[in-house]
């Protein structure tokens, strides 16, 4: 006869449960309040937070006011940049850094080594916003300050990326690739036709990883293209909040497009892009 | 047209290569060169200047406190989110029903940039009427000014930045932990080795590469904090979290004293070599 379970038995997983649930409350709160306070009126924002109660966390005067003045100001043409940024650099960034990643992978060739470790490794341990200054001077001097390129054609390489797809790469088995060179592929095309379509995995997280990075990125846009018509969605928000009058509804509002895009994107595909994050740092 | 197939390496290479050497190893070097220069305010040239930005810097007190200041965030921050990153990945490590849903939840502040967090974070902190605030009356404490206070608006700006830097390294950690061969433990209980003791015994020893490698990259994610600053306190109040990587935005963009901002940045960058320097000693020799 199987014995039920001592009480005591259930004293580890009920702490843990609590641990669990407290840290939810820490996550989720913040998110919840902003949410519901950005479908607000603007002067009942703070109105449940102080003193709180519980209607706080839910839009209880609903209200799409906040939205409606945001969109009719133009916050549209910054969400609309901040798209296509993001997709240009999955997509152009993402060729570039796959057939990096490729080659690193993939080929034995002179200097392999070397360049591995001094570009790579190298880009990749010191931290971007750390030279921007110097990559300010030099986008200027191309005359990119204001300009698409200077958004655009600095972030496209990523050598985190690079990693990715030359950690996939090396791991297909080198039958697949003998046999349609047999054939007489071409490079470019064993890349196309056999490597691209079995990478499903590698591309969903180098995607999500590029995408995510250039939607969430600040300093740069910040410093290299702070006028209106090109600003991003992070940098719209930034430029809203200490303004004289700042208004609550709104900036919440702003805030709420700028984090539902990344979190939308990344919940389908949270074993890829846990697995992207989480990649390097292992080896 | 036929390219020889030794090139065809370096034909794969050459865009991204190309784009890393132009707008992220160059500028590398480019910060320790930009240093020695100042903008003259006759001609509106850049004139070397030798080591005269260093000795304006190293003159300053306000780079000084804001050295000190980051010194103190770091030595706070980063102990604080490990700690709590490691609590985190072995409680979302538990075998729970449910457990996946946790995941999930706790992997939202990573999607979250860190703008919103602060911005979010800045008006619950709020001294008038933050939710926080609204809390802590509401169990009969007095309202704290959090941000506005020289005591604790370097706290908060930890707490902010906690909220996505805890769940953000309990990834990695709770990468670490899956790694460990599940045999391993349970071959130390059926020896009668205590929970405590296979964690401090196995466990920790098994994470020692992940652990560093967390040390060091949250270490260097800190060091360069800067939205929260910008947008909350502009280094206030009294500098009290006039953060360094905050101090070379305004001296650069601010006043436009690219040279000053330059000699800073540089000193940063040379600490964060040795910090990455440190890494490799740490992981050096293992498997």
């Amino acid at each position: 006869m199987k014995k039920a379970k001592p009480w005591t038995a259930y004293i580890q997983p009920a702490i843990a449960y609590i641990l669990l649930i407290s840290g939810v409350i820490i996550v989720v709160v913040p998110l919840m309040w902003a949410a519901a306070a950005s479908f607000t009126p603007n002067h009942k924002v703070f109105e449940y937070a102080y003193p709180f109660s519980w209607r706080a966390l839910f839009p209880v005067d609903f209200t799409m006011e906040a939205y409606d003045n945001l969109f009719e100001r133009g916050f549209g043409r910054a969400v609309g940049n901040s798209f296509f940024l993001a997709i240009a650099t999955v997509i152009i960034g993402g060729a570039a850094n796959a057939l990096a990643g490729f080659a690193f992978g993939r080929f034995e060739f002179r200097g392999k080594q070397f360049l591995f470790l001094s570009v790579i490794m190298l880009t990749f341990m010191v931290p971007v916003d750390l030279t921007a200054i110097p990559r300010y001077i030099l986008v200027n001097s191309f005359g990119w300050i204001n300009t698409w390129q200077g958004l655009l054609v600095p972030g496209l390489a990523n050598s985190l990326v690079i990693f990715l797809f030359r950690q996939f790469f090396a791991e297909i088995p080198q039958e697949l690739i003998d046999a349609a060179r047999v054939d007489g592929a071409s490079w470019l095309r064993v890349l196309f036709s056999i490597i691209l379509p079995i990478s499903k995995p590698v591309l969903v997280a180098a995607g999500l990883l590029m995408f995510i990075s250039q939607w969430n990125s600040f300093f740069w846009p910040l410093l290299i293209a702070p006028r209106q018509e090109m600003r991003v969605v992070q940098v719209e928000i930034s430029l809203a909040i200490g303004q004289y009058g700042t208004v609550w509804n709104e900036l919440l509002a702003g805030s709420m497009i700028a984090a539902i895009v990344p979190i939308l994107l990344v919940m389908p595909f949270q074993r890829y892009y846990v697995q992207a994050i989480t990649g390097t740092g292992l080896e | 047209m036929r390219v020889s197939r030794q090139f065809i390496p370096y034909l794969f290479l050459a865009p991204a290569l190309l784009l890393l050497i132009v707008f992220n190893l160059v500028p590398t070097i480019a910060t320790l060169v930009e240093s020695t220069f100042v903008l003259s305010l006759r001609s509106g040239e850049r004139v070397f200047a030798g080591f005269a930005n260093y000795n304006r810097i190293f003159n300053d007190p306000v780079f000084w406190k804001s050295f000190q200041v980051t010194i103190v965030f770091s030595l706070l921050v980063n102990p604080i989110q490990i700690f709590l990153a490691l609590c985190l990945s072995i409680l979302i490590n538990q075998k729970l029903p449910g457990i996946g849903l946790f995941r999930s939840i706790y992997l939202l502040p990573i999607a979250v940039s860190l703008n919103v967090t602060a911005i979010v974070w800045g008006l619950m902190l709020d001294q008038n009427s933050g939710m926080i605030n609204g809390i802590l009356t509401q169990w009969g404490i007095a309202r704290q000014p959090f941000l506005h206070s020289v005591d604790q608006a370097l706290w908060s700006i930890i707490v902010i930045a906690s909220w996505i830097g805890v769940p953000l390294w309990s990834l990695f950690i709770l990468a670490g932990l899956q790694n460990i061969p599940p045999p391993v433990l349970e071959a130390a209980k059926i020896d009668g080795a205590s929970a405590w003791q296979s964690f401090t015994k196995i466990t920790l020893p098994l994470l020692r590469r992940v652990l560093a490698f967390v040390l060091v990259a949250d270490t260097v994610a800190n060091f360069l904090m800067f939205a929260p600053i910008l947008l909350l306190t502009n280094g206030g109040p009294q500098l009290s979290t006039n953060l360094i990587m905050y101090e070379t935005y305004r001296r650069g963009f601010l006043y436009g004293d690219l040279g000053a901002s330059s000699a800073m940045l540089s000193v940063m960058l040379v600490i964060v070599f040795i910090i990455i320097g440190v890494e490799l000693y740490l992981l050096r020799g293992q498997d």
